[in-house]
């Protein structure tokens, strides 16, 4: 069945999160493999697209980025809305930013297309005193926020249990990341491609096939979605 | 001759304006009626201060240029006829017609004549602060009754004096139009006499006048060539002048640009005296220069009249909060490096500072919206052409008027502008929007954008500053016109996209070759040259000349609610699901009415601030001008907050509190007259202050009136967590799920005793066990709600009394009456029982036990403190039966508590009217010193005790269980429909027919009963404060006993001046251990007259119950009888007073 080039569909990506936390430069990074200190910010939304190539098929991410500020909240159903795949980013030095992850998790769980996928990520892992060596040290130029406190060494707020166990009670996948450095963040929409539906891909040149790997995944996909009202969200 | 023509020309053009713009962005007043006002401030763009005063057709005319004066030039230069305004501080002159009849009232225009809707000034003429007119002359004419001929302060207000006196004319050069004034001859002399005193009154604004306009560069521009030219440093012109403002001056013909607006304003006057001939609005079209573009776009907008008005609020604002921090600060920083960032201007400190300076006073005045990211993108692009201060009053400028609620919380004037446009397109160009929906693309994640920064982020700058040039003359529509042509432009290239991002990537490419010619392949050279920018523009303005303010009012009009309702179904939903833990015991359904009556409330509440405000602002107006106005729908004008509007409102103070539950819990409804008296202590003063003073309508709209009894004031204290004064929705989601939430009994009492227990000390004393009680009263004085048991339930045989409707079982279970007794009869029977158990099993106070009593009791409810022992001792000493200070408890169900009950009020005496008899009895009781009542003995329950109290009775324990909670009915309110509100429902004394009406004539009939409350028998409520205020009663029965107490003990010392002691601190208490002579035959006299009522009461309830009275003989339970739980009073006033002088 798949002869010539692999398969090929696009997946509707949304990000979503605190203003700040980093979600443009998470995008930025994955696109453009490029780190901004001051990016405009977003109006709205913006939109990238990326491949992202498995083994067995090449995804291409749509992506959406939306608009962090608390008011521009209103008009994320309008993105979110048959997004297949949403990232949810906070900032692993700012408390208040996985509270709004959490909001905006539940949002999606109960607004947006059932079986989207959704990551939870940790963002600026650079700013921490772990990460496996992604610390870039203490120039700490950071995203558009800088986390204070940083010449301590540890910047982190967030524990890494504790995004974590939460990320598992919701089935949702998790990284921590730090767009700065680049770590970890190819990983996460790699993860997010393979844990996509089969059934839910744009089918468009032969995916139908089975593949074993993606089923492998389906337990990290979050089927607790739910499905009613899904579209009620959109807000225009 | 000429005048005739161009009247009839302009009947000619007010015809064909008629198919031409509305302006109407009054989505915050009133949509389909605009006020005259709003239409008039929106035509000639000017302050909100500004209303119509005077209106007369008139015709302009303007001498040619370089003719200075003289009557022979008379029919020479332009001729405009129009209508001449006139307002507080303005005159203005518009071809355009005005949008509303002369005879609408100033407050509203129904009959909505013109087309122009407050188009903003595109028509021909000026708009004329009066303080920028120098001179006005009446000059004989004859073709027109009244000609004046004004000169105006252009170009003369920085000549020194000397020459600004200068007789010569034509070394002044001074700006001089005519207007011939066209109506009767008592018309044009209202004007002109309004015309006088507004020249007077703008006399002393000459200084203001000079110091806006010497920020305008044309100023600068105009002066004349002499020696300090090069001396004078320019005005400001915005950060352009240092970094070079952006695109090619050459290719932008800048210097062109600049010579014939040079030479137009030297002909047409300047800034605030410019005047609108057609050459204005094509300079404007083919782009301003890049100096004088700020200045033009702080008139065209208006703005500079927001400045001349306040010249110095930017300053002022800065320096008031300097050194503050807020949100909108802290977000603002985030965004300060990424607003246009390409600009050198905004990678110097300079241009940041600016910009960071510009947004934070905005988000200073204007706190409702703060800051909405986009801003700083139009900020920082005005930035480039004006200074801080214009670029702030053109933000107020464009937040209020232009693009309203763009950038608001709730961002709704961007959502509702996007489904306009969507609908534009698919009526404009319904293939293409087939399209789009076919194939599942949003036209919104596209076009969202531009408007929301006004292109700037979306064009080039050059272009998108083009765009804006004739956005600020035309309005809103031209974002519409623009985005349209877009589309149509590259229509088939779009309909090739099947998705978001291809989509948009023709979009990008589109703007990105914005500047190459459109038709590059064209033979013809002209052809050639138009640029897909110059194309863009004919295809905005030319093909969809069509889309008018009216057609956008009317679309925004069709979709705003569907618009709001969506931006508040996700904001409520939001705002539910972060409430936090609490709001998880209650369920959704409860959450989101409560949701909705918190927000409803509210906003109820603040639009009937708002038109009392505007009774009064119009009342007052009316006093002084001489237009009467006296349209009687006012108030339309003025619309209801919602939350998809912005959160204009989100605390709610004790009267909304009051309100809120009212709305909810029939308890909370009010028996008083607005004009009860009401508790005054230092709690409360606050919320007094909060009250309006004088009511010109109903302070509660149509809804009843809520009560404010100790007990509401004590639960908004205790849902008040952080002590603002205020509840957050948060807290009323906190508060009430303690109550409504896990529905356990305990967590109930507890909940209750918390309420009462307000140092948290564990304790409850004495003054805090009647508060209970009287709160107990207060909350069933209208029957008992929610499941009661079934050993009550048996009884429910004989029903109603007789004028009693049968009750709507949804909502209340029915009223329960033993044979004579009712269940609420029986409740105070209970509270009695309650009042007596507790100061039975109190604990004493006695400093010495204090601390180790609060140690105990957070160590462990469970474990009775020690000291309980003695407080037995002392309460053992009378325990008895009958010393139920209601004499009303009995087990439930019981003969003897249905006998009772009736009777119980007068005590023993059933002949009555024997003070003294009863004087003894009460002395003899005291005799028997109940060492509980004493205050010389302190003493407190704890929660294990109220707990044991309380479920020692199967009745409270019900309350708690389901009473209490039930009583609060989120959902479905208390309509007027369940009877809750009508008197008819309440139980009371009344309805049972124990209380002859007469007794409470007084207080009935001086009640305004608040509609909805109407019913039979209303002026009967007053019998209810009786019921509510039974505890109070309580209250002076203790404090007559303890003066009987005190009489004893110290039958000698008297203090008359202290014969309310409140000083409870034991040492003290044995020096003020008083009694008063005084004092006492007061209260005898309103005991008699109690008795009086009493006797009444008796009569109806033997009447009706032979053998209530009978059973009732125990002397001793008569001692402390409440009298008052029955006694109807004329006003309820006194023992609530009475509470006051008690707690000092």
């Amino acid at each position: 069945m798949a002869d010539g080039p692999k398969p090929s569909s696009s997946v509707k990506l949304v990000l979503l999160g605190e203003a700040a936390v980093g979600k443009s430069s998470l995008v930025l990074r994955f696109v453009n493999n490029d780190f901004q200190e001051n990016k405009e910010p977003t109006i709205g939304a913006a939109f990238l697209t990326q491949k992202c190539n498995l083994p067995t098929r090449t995804i291409k991410f749509e992506i959406w980025d939306t608009a962090g500020q608390e008011r521009f909240a209103s008009l994320a159903p309008m993105y979110y809305r048959n997004a297949q795949a949403a990232l949810v980013v906070y900032d692993l030095t700012k408390p208040t930013s996985l509270v709004k992850a959490k909001h905006w998790v539940a949002e999606l769980q109960r607004q947006a297309s059932p079986g989207i996928v959704i990551a939870l990520v940790g963002n600026k892992l650079d700013l921490t005193s772990d990460g496996e060596g992604v610390r870039s040290g203490g120039d700490g130029s950071g995203d558009a926020d800088v986390a204070e406190g940083e010449e301590s060494g540890d910047a982190r707020k967030v524990t890494t249990l504790e995004a974590q166990s939460y990320a598992q009670e919701e089935s949702l996948l998790f990284f921590e990341t730090s767009a700065k450095t680049g770590y970890n963040v190819t990983e996460v929409f790699t993860a997010i491609a393979n844990a996509i539906p089969e059934t839910s891909l744009k089918t468009t040149r032969g995916s139908n096939q089975a593949q074993g790997r993606t089923g492998d995944e389906q337990q990290r996909v979050n089927l607790n979605a739910n499905s009613a009202g899904a579209k009620d969200g959109c807000a225009c | 001759m000429l005048n005739l023509q161009s009247l009839g020309s302009s009947l000619v053009q007010r015809a064909q304006q008629l198919i031409d713009p509305m302006q109407g962005l009054n989505l915050t007043s009133s949509d389909k009626n605009p006020s005259k006002a709003s239409l008039f401030q929106s035509q000639f763009r000017l302050p909100s201060s500004q209303t119509p005063l005077y209106e007369i057709a008139a015709e302009l005319t303007i001498p040619p240029a370089g003719v200075t004066q003289g009557d022979k030039d008379h029919d020479r230069g332009w001729h405009y006829a129009g209508r001449l305004h006139l307002s507080e501080a303005y005159m203005c002159f518009s071809t355009t017609p005005s949008s509303f009849l002369q005879s609408a009232s100033t407050s509203s225009s129904q009959s909505f004549t013109g087309q122009t809707h407050g188009a903003g000034p595109n028509g021909n003429g000026f708009t004329f602060p009066l303080c920028s007119i120098k001179r006005v002359e009446r000059l004989n004419s004859q073709n027109f009754q009244f000609s004046l001929a004004i000169t105006t302060w252009n170009g003369v207000l920085f000549l020194p004096k000397s020459q600004r006196d200068s007789k010569d004319p034509k070394e002044l050069k001074e700006q001089r139009i005519t207007l011939h004034l066209a109506g009767s001859r008592n018309a044009c002399e209202r004007f002109c006499d309004g015309l006088k005193r507004g020249l007077r009154a703008a006399l002393g604004n000459l200084p203001k006048l000079r110091n806006v306009v010497a920020e305008c560069y044309s100023e600068y521009l105009l002066r004349p060539d002499d020696k300090d030219k090069k001396t004078v440093s320019p005005p400001d012109a915005g950060l352009g002048m240092a970094f070079r403002y952006p695109g090619d001056p050459k290719k932008l013909r800048d210097r062109a640009k600049m010579r014939l607006w040079h030479e137009y304003l030297r002909d047409n006057g300047r800034n605030m005296t410019l005047v609108r001939q057609p050459t204005f609005h094509k300079l404007i079209r083919v782009g301003l220069p890049n100096r004088l573009r700020g200045e033009i776009w702080e008139l065209t907008s208006g703005s500079i009249y927001l400045r001349l008005e306040h010249p110095t609020l930017y300053a002022e604002t800065l320096e008031k909060h300097a050194g503050r921090e807020s949100l909108a600060i802290d977000e603002i920083e985030k965004d300060l490096n990424r607003s246009l960032p390409e600009y050198p201007g905004f990678q110097t400190d300079d241009g940041i500072d600016r910009l960071r300076r510009v947004l934070t006073a905005y988000s200073w005045v204007n706190a409702d919206v703060g800051y909405c990211q986009a801003m700083n993108i139009v900020v920082a692009a005005l930035l480039i052409y004006m200074s801080e201060a214009q670029a702030f009053f053109l933000l107020s400028a464009l937040c209020d008027r232009l693009v309203p609620g763009y950038y608001s919380t709730t961002m709704y004037g961007t959502l509702l502008d996007q489904k306009v446009f969507e609908g534009l397109v698919e009526k404009t160009m319904p293939i293409l929007w087939e399209h789009l929906v076919k194939s599942d693309v949003q036209l919104s994640v596209v076009s969202l954008p531009w408007f929301l920064s006004l292109y700037i982020n979306s064009m080039p700058l050059v272009f998108a500053f083009r765009v804006l040039d004739v956005f600020f003359v035309e309005g809103p529509k031209v974002l519409f016109q623009v985005g349209l042509a877009i589309l149509r432009i590259n229509g088939e290239e779009l309909l090739d996209a099947t998705d978001d991002g291809a989509f948009i990537s023709v979009l990008k490419t589109y703007f990105s070759r914005l500047d190459e010619s459109a038709h590059p392949k064209s033979e013809n050279y002209k052809l050639r040259a138009v640029t897909k920018f110059q194309e863009l523009m004919v295809v905005a303005f030319k093909e969809f000349s069509n889309i008018t303010h009216s057609s956008i009012t009317d679309l925004r009009l069709k979709n705003k609610d569907a618009v709001l309702n969506n931006i508040e179904n996700f904001a409520k939903r939001t705002a539910i699901r972060n409430l936090g833990p609490d709001s998880k015991t209650i369920n959704p359904d409860e959450l989101g009415a409560l949701y909705d009556r918190f927000y409803g409330v509210l906003y109820e509440r603040q639009q009937r601030d708002m038109i009392l405000q505007e009774e009064k602002r119009r009342k007052a107006k009316s006093a002084r001008s001489r237009i009467p106005d006296m349209s009687p729908d006012a108030h339309h004008g003025i619309e209801k907050g919602r939350v998809g509007l912005g959160p204009s409102t989100s605390l709610m103070d004790y009267d909304a509190f009051r309100e809120f539950l009212a709305g909810m819990a029939k308890w909370a409804i009010s028996d008083h007259s607005p004009a009860t008296p009401r508790r005054e202590n230092s709690d409360q003063r606050s919320f007094a202050s909060m009250r309006r003073s004088e009511a010109l309508m109903s302070p509660w709209g149509a809804g009843p009136e809520p009560a404010d009894h100790e007990f509401t004031q004590r639960l908004f204290r205790h849902w008040d967590v952080n002590n603002t004064g205020t509840l957050t929705l948060q807290d009323v989601v906190s508060g009430m799920a303690r109550i409504k939430g896990k529905r356990d009994i305990m967590g109930a009492i507890n909940y209750f005793f918390e309420l009462y227990d307000e140092d948290i000390d564990g304790k409850v004393d004495r003054e805090g066990i009647l508060s209970m009680s009287e709160a107990l009263l207060f909350l069933s004085r209208r029957g008992l709600e929610g499941t009661l048991s079934p050993s009550l339930h048996e009884f429910n045989s004989q029903q109603q009394p007789p004028n009693q409707p049968p009750p709507t079982p949804v909502l209340t279970t029915p009223e329960l009456t033993l044979p004579g007794v009712s269940l609420p009869e029986k409740f105070l029977g209970s509270v009695s029982a309650f009042i007596r158990r507790c100061f039975e099993y109190a604990d004493p106070d006695h400093p010495k036990n204090q601390r180790s009593l609060g140690g105990c009791q957070q160590a462990g409810d469970k474990s009775e403190p020690a000291v309980d022992n003695n407080a037995f001792a002392i309460g053992d000493d009378d325990d008895e039966e009958e010393e139920d200070l209601l004499t009303l408890e009995s087990p439930p169900g019981s003969p003897k508590a249905a006998a009772q009950k009736p009777t119980s009020f007068s005590s023993s005496q059933e002949s009555g009217g024997d003070t003294d008899a009863r004087r003894t009895v009460s002395k003899a009781q005291s005799e028997a010193a109940n060492v509980a009542l004493d205050p010389a003995n302190p003493l407190h329950i704890t929660l294990p005790t109220f707990r044991m109290v309380i479920l020692a009775d199967e009745l409270l324990e019900q309350f708690f269980e389901s009473s209490f909670p039930t009583s609060f009915h989120v959902i479905d309110g208390i309509g007027g429909s369940n009877g809750a509100t009508t008197p008819s429902s309440l139980t009371t004394f009344t309805n049972m027919g124990l209380v002859p009406r007469s007794a409470f004539g007084p207080a009935g009939s001086s009640q305004q009963v608040p509609p909805g409350m109407a019913g039979p028998g209303r002026g009967l409520r007053g019998v209810l404060d009786n019921i509510v205020t039974a505890a109070g009663e309580v209250r002076r029965r203790v404090e007559e006993a303890q003066k009987e107490l005190e009489k004893n003990a110290l039958p000698e010392q008297g203090d008359e001046d202290e014969e309310e002691d409140e000083d409870y601190s034991p040492g003290e208490s044995q020096k003020k251990r008083t009694t008063s002579m005084v004092g006492e035959a007061e209260r005898r006299s309103v005991l008699s007259s109690d008795r009086d009522l009493l006797e009444g009461a008796d009569a109806e309830a033997g009447a009706r119950d032979d053998n209530t009275a009978s059973e009732f003989s125990d002397p001793k339970s008569g001692s402390l009888a409440i009298s008052a739980t029955s006694t109807p009073r004329p006003g309820s006033s006194q023992p609530v007073q009475r509470i006051v002088e008690f707690e000092g």
